[in-house]
């Protein structure tokens, strides 16, 4: 998919964020439960708004529940 | 050791593992040794709903005018959701509970049962309201043999662990022969048979389910059976919790957190493991083909739902830690996405059902520069 940019402007969540910018982000249950909007975070941190329930490793995050905290660089699946 | 429903021994139950240790005794939840299994529970709860919220009667007009093909699928995947709900309504509950060790995870079984329960009276609901004698439909889920087929490879594990269990609990750990027939009870072998019984009901919530969801959400991508779709997303969003369970389970098991031995269980079902969802999605398409035998529908037909199959099988399989079997593709139906998201998010009560009825959302933390904008 190559590189892209976006900007965070207060969505409630980065994967709105990303959908507001016509970034394609996976998800399913848009709760924190479902697993499917997990993604790698390369660089940066975020803030979780509410509580994820899916076994994450140290780099993964829940698009659908948090909000950036800095500047961000994630990595997005292939579709 | 037998079975009791009150352990009187005095342990700490945050230190053992989650199956085959001490049976539980105090109810407790006060202190967790995996906590998910607390944060799973206060969300079922949140989620609960009943199926008569939802109503029906425009289904039924919808159903008479379909035409007869697409009767056949409705009902054929009606009859499948039905046999699904009914072997999970129980069988977590039969399986793992005499075998369960810490108080969270034996909550979360019978939490997650139950709102199984919920879904199997929602078939019934359904099934009222869009044909007159419910009796034809539910007599043929076990007289038809594709879903008699179906029946047995979802429940063959956990009737073997249940078996295994039986047996251990009288007559102990060990190779024992009864009858004729030799039961393996040996601890190795059945901690295998939990792993793979659990894989086995990964499968069944987070591919099965999910190809039979296809189905019901493609009725009401074209505006009909919408009350139908409406109960389905309630039961899809159950089974996300479901499915993150088991995964939880699984992850758990596999990493060797709840103990060494079975990290090497898992690594030996490794095989076996995967064999499963392979197997599991081989029947799915041999179902989609039988699905849409007669003809198939606007927006879906067995090519497009077997690619389906193909798609979720690999996220499952890499949600375990497992490497995808099919080619990488995209999900041949994103209209899923839209059905499968919990609507509890930025909507309002006024404009829509509101689907989680949250407890406990007041703020009670206050900061002395509260009121500075108050005028008292």
């Amino acid at each position: 998919m190559g590189n892209q940019t976006f900007y965070y402007q207060y969505e409630p969540s980065l994967l709105d964020s990303l959908e507001a910018q016509d970034i394609a982000a996976p998800y399913n249950c848009r709760g924190g439960y479902c697993g499917c909007c997990k993604v790698r975070l390369l660089q940066g941190e975020v803030q979780y708004i509410d509580e994820g329930m899916v076994d994450l490793k140290e780099d993964e995050i829940l698009t659908c529940i948090c909000v950036p905290k800095t500047h961000v660089e994630l990595e997005l699946p292939d579709e | 050791m037998s079975y009791t429903t009150f352990n009187a021994k005095n342990f700490d139950s945050t230190k053992e593992p989650m199956f085959f240790g001490e049976n539980v005794n105090v109810a407790r939840y006060d202190r967790q040794k995996y906590p998910i299994f607390e944060k799973l529970i206060e969300k079922q709860l949140s989620f609960f709903w009943r199926p008569e919220e939802v109503d029906l009667s425009a289904d039924r007009k919808d159903f008479i005018d379909m035409p007869e093909h697409e009767k056949h699928i409705f009902l054929s995947n009606l009859k499948y959701q039905t046999l699904l709900d009914s072997v999970q309504g129980r069988s977590p509950n039969v399986a793992f509970l005499p075998i369960v060790s810490i108080p969270e995870l034996e909550t979360w079984l019978e939490t997650w049962a139950f709102s199984e329960t919920v879904h199997s009276r929602s078939y019934t609901h359904i099934i009222r309201n869009i044909v007159t004698d419910p009796s034809v439909i539910f007599d043929e889920i076990v007289t038809n043999p594709e879903i008699v087929k179906r029946a047995e490879s979802v429940t063959k594990l956990y009737d073997e662990l249940i078996n295994l269990i039986s047996v251990q609990n009288v007559h102990g750990y060990g190779v024992h022969h009864i009858n004729g027939n030799k039961y393996d009870c040996t601890l190795w072998n059945m901690k295998c048979k939990v792993y793979l019984t659990m894989v086995s009901v990964n499968v069944l919530e987070a591919i099965r389910f999910y190809v039979s969801f296809a189905c019901s959400f493609a009725f009401a991508e074209r505006a009909i059976m919408e009350g139908n779709a409406k109960i389905i997303k309630l039961i899809a969003r159950d089974e996300a919790l479901h499915l993150t369970g088991t995964q939880n389970i699984l992850n758990l098991l596999a990493s060797g957190a709840d103990g060494a031995e079975f990290k090497e269980v898992a690594k030996a079902c490794e095989k076996e493991a995967i064999a499963l969802f392979a197997e599991a999605a081989e029947q799915e398409k041999e179902w989609a083909v039988y699905l849409f035998r007669e003809g198939s529908m606007i927006g879906l037909n067995a090519q497009i739902l077997s690619q389906y199959v193909e798609y979720i099988t690999n996220v499952r399989l890499k949600a375990v830690g497992f490497d995808e079997i099919f080619p990488s593709r995209q999900n041949p139906l994103p209209w899923m996405n839209a059905w499968l998201s919990s609507d509890n998010v930025q909507v309002a009560p006024q404009e829509s059902e509101i689907s989680s009825y949250l407890v406990g959302q007041i703020d009670n933390t206050l900061e002395e520069g509260d009121f500075d904008d108050f005028d008292f």
